[in-house]
């Protein structure tokens, strides 16, 4: 039950962590902060999709990343 | 008396022209002239209006039916209520969104276009700062809408018509290249011809505006069919001769010269032309930008109100009867949209959006012939049921076409309205069945969707990522498989307990 107790703890901050870096990174896209956009090579017409799917992603991987914590806490 | 129909045959017609004349022909010609069919843009323009008149043809039926405010969401929560009536709303918000965004994008254009000739120097620094204006005028909007500013929109069809036949006339004294405005029969032109036919649709759907106000019409029964067939003819006469001499006179291979309409009219009419059709475009922006708003806070509070949204989206201004949480949170997706300037990704996904809705209307008609065949019907929609069908069928083809053509523009709109759906049926089944389940089932969900989306990314990894992302990609993907597993084995221990 421990190390299900410890995996839970970590997967839990590894994925709210996973979650937040990717909505600072479809910020970054949008705003194009560090021409992160040419970095990436996101052609512009693909830019509003490629946000829909990082945030999406970042969305369900902090509600998915909290319920770990949750439940690791109490 | 606030209730009194007070609007005859003729404000009822300009009430149609005044929904569907705006700022699309100022930006949707541009990119269906010069990167899709060409001067048979001109044939897809007729199209548009037939196909408009066999949905219009259901919107008559249903709004004479059903006269009460809230349109394409009211008929289909009659006709079947429950999620479908959720996604027709929800549909026809995001279309507003995404529409309200390319307005805000061609705000900007237009802005551009007038100091180009007024003065050049100002130019770049407008479309360099595109974005800061785009917020900017949303902000004043957004006030304007919460404050309940009414638009003057008969004055603006009136200026609109005005400058329209102005061009056309003196066109007159204008030669017209012959070859610029005969279709050319080439091996992709059909893919192409409906591609252009989506993608410039919605010059025509704010026609529907007239259904919405059907309740303000005196003899909604007889008027309102009258008005929305009479001024789909006229919008198409209009677009028709507009575009004829646009593409007569720009020669589909000047990509660079500037938008269609003000480049026509700036050949046709010199500099005068060019500074009128600017403000044209410039004012037709901002009125749709304003009454797009006032369409999202009304479609938020209607299914907000049936329980479908927080109910704080409801919340009404003390001071100026209007409901800001609405209006606020709609102008912000918009300013979201509008700031990416993506025009062509915006016009396709404010036209599929449409098309949806369009197809969910002539649904509602057919299902409402079966289940209540004897509601009172003032009007009947003629060669029932070949036009619902044929309505149904031309808004899916419309569709795939632009896919066919395999138009990035036209995909990654698609997919993105396909994700927008997802999460518009994943909030209804949790609006909806939370009320009775507890929490667990979303994590059960959240833990699928986790799961999914790391077999998904370790699955596409090795195709789409270089070395170093590669091993990003696989790390995320295993942590969203665990995370997903714990989710919902925990949920399902819950469960049994």
């Amino acid at each position: 039950m421990k190390i299900r107790r410890i995996l839970t703890a970590i997967t839990g901050i590894a994925q709210g962590v996973i979650g937040g870096a990717s909505m600072v990174l479809a910020l970054m896209l949008y705003l194009n902060i560090l021409e992160v956009q040419t970095v990436f090579n996101v052609p512009l017409e693909l830019l509003p999709l490629y946000l829909l799917i990082l945030g999406m992603f970042s969305l369900f991987s902090v509600i998915s990343g909290l319920y770990l914590i949750r439940e690791e806490q109490g | 008396m606030g209730n009194e129909k007070k609007h005859g045959l003729v404000s009822a017609i300009i009430m149609g022209l005044g929904g569907a004349i705006g700022f699309e022909i100022f930006v949707l010609l541009n990119y269906a002239y010069f990167n899709l069919s060409g001067p048979s843009v001109i044939s897809a323009l007729f199209f548009c209006g037939i196909i408009n008149i066999t949905t219009m043809l259901s919107y008559s039926e249903l709004s004479a039916a059903i006269p009460k405010v809230g349109g394409e969401y009211t008929y289909t929560k009659v006709a079947f209520g429950g999620i479908i009536s959720f996604m027709a709303g929800s549909l026809r918000w995001l279309a507003s969104v995404f529409g309200g965004a390319l307005a805000a994008v061609v705000f900007v254009e237009q802005l551009g276009t007038l100091f180009s000739i007024l003065l050049p120097s100002i130019q770049d620094l407008i479309l360099a700062n595109a974005a800061l204006l785009i917020v900017g005028i949303m902000v004043i909007l957004m006030v304007l809408s919460i404050r309940g500013v009414e638009e003057a929109s008969t004055l603006i069809v009136a200026a609109f018509l005005a400058i329209f036949i102005i061009f056309l006339a003196v066109s007159i004294t204008y030669t017209l290249t012959p070859q610029n405005i005969v279709p050319e029969a080439s091996a992709g032109s059909i893919a192409g011809f409906f591609a252009t036919t989506a993608y410039i649709f919605p010059m025509f759907v704010g026609m529907r505006a007239l259904v919405a106000g059907a309740p303000q019409i005196k003899n909604p029964g007889k008027n309102v069919p009258r008005a929305l067939l009479v001024s789909t003819v006229l919008l198409t006469v209009i677009y028709f001769a507009v575009a004829y001499v646009a593409v007569g006179v720009v020669d589909p291979l000047e990509v660079d010269a500037g938008p269609l309409l003000n480049v026509a009219a700036e050949r046709i009419m010199g500099t005068i032309g060019g500074i009128l059709f600017a403000l044209a475009g410039i004012i037709a922006s901002v009125s749709s930008m304003g009454t797009a708003m006032t369409v999202q806070s009304s479609l938020l509070g209607g299914m907000s109100r049936d329980g479908y949204l927080p109910k704080v989206l409801q919340k009404v201004h003390k001071r100026f009867g209007t409901r800001y949480i609405a209006i606020i949170a709609s102008s912000l997706c918009v300013i979201f949209f509008g700031s990416s300037g993506a025009v062509v990704f915006l016009g396709y996904a404010a036209s599929f959006g449409s098309l949806l809705v369009f197809a969910l209307v002539n649904l509602s008609l057919i299902k409402l012939r079966r289940k209540m065949p004897r509601l009172d019907r003032p009007f009947k929609s003629p060669l029932y049921p070949l036009t619902p069908v044929v309505g149904i069928v031309m808004s899916v083809l419309l569709l795939i076409f632009p896919l066919i053509l395999r138009d990035v523009n036209a995909e990654s709109a698609i997919i993105s309205s396909l994700g927008l759906v997802a999460i518009v049926l994943v909030t209804y089944y949790l609006r909806m069945v939370m009320r009775e389940i507890d929490f667990n089932r979303l994590r059960v969900a959240v833990g699928g969707i986790s799961f999914g989306s790391g077999v998904t990314l370790i699955v596409l990894a090795p195709t789409i990522a270089s070395s170093s992302l590669f091993v990003i990609m696989v790390l995320v993907g295993v942590v969203s498989i665990i995370a997903g597993i714990l989710n919902i084995l925990a949920s399902a221990r819950k469960t049994i307990s």
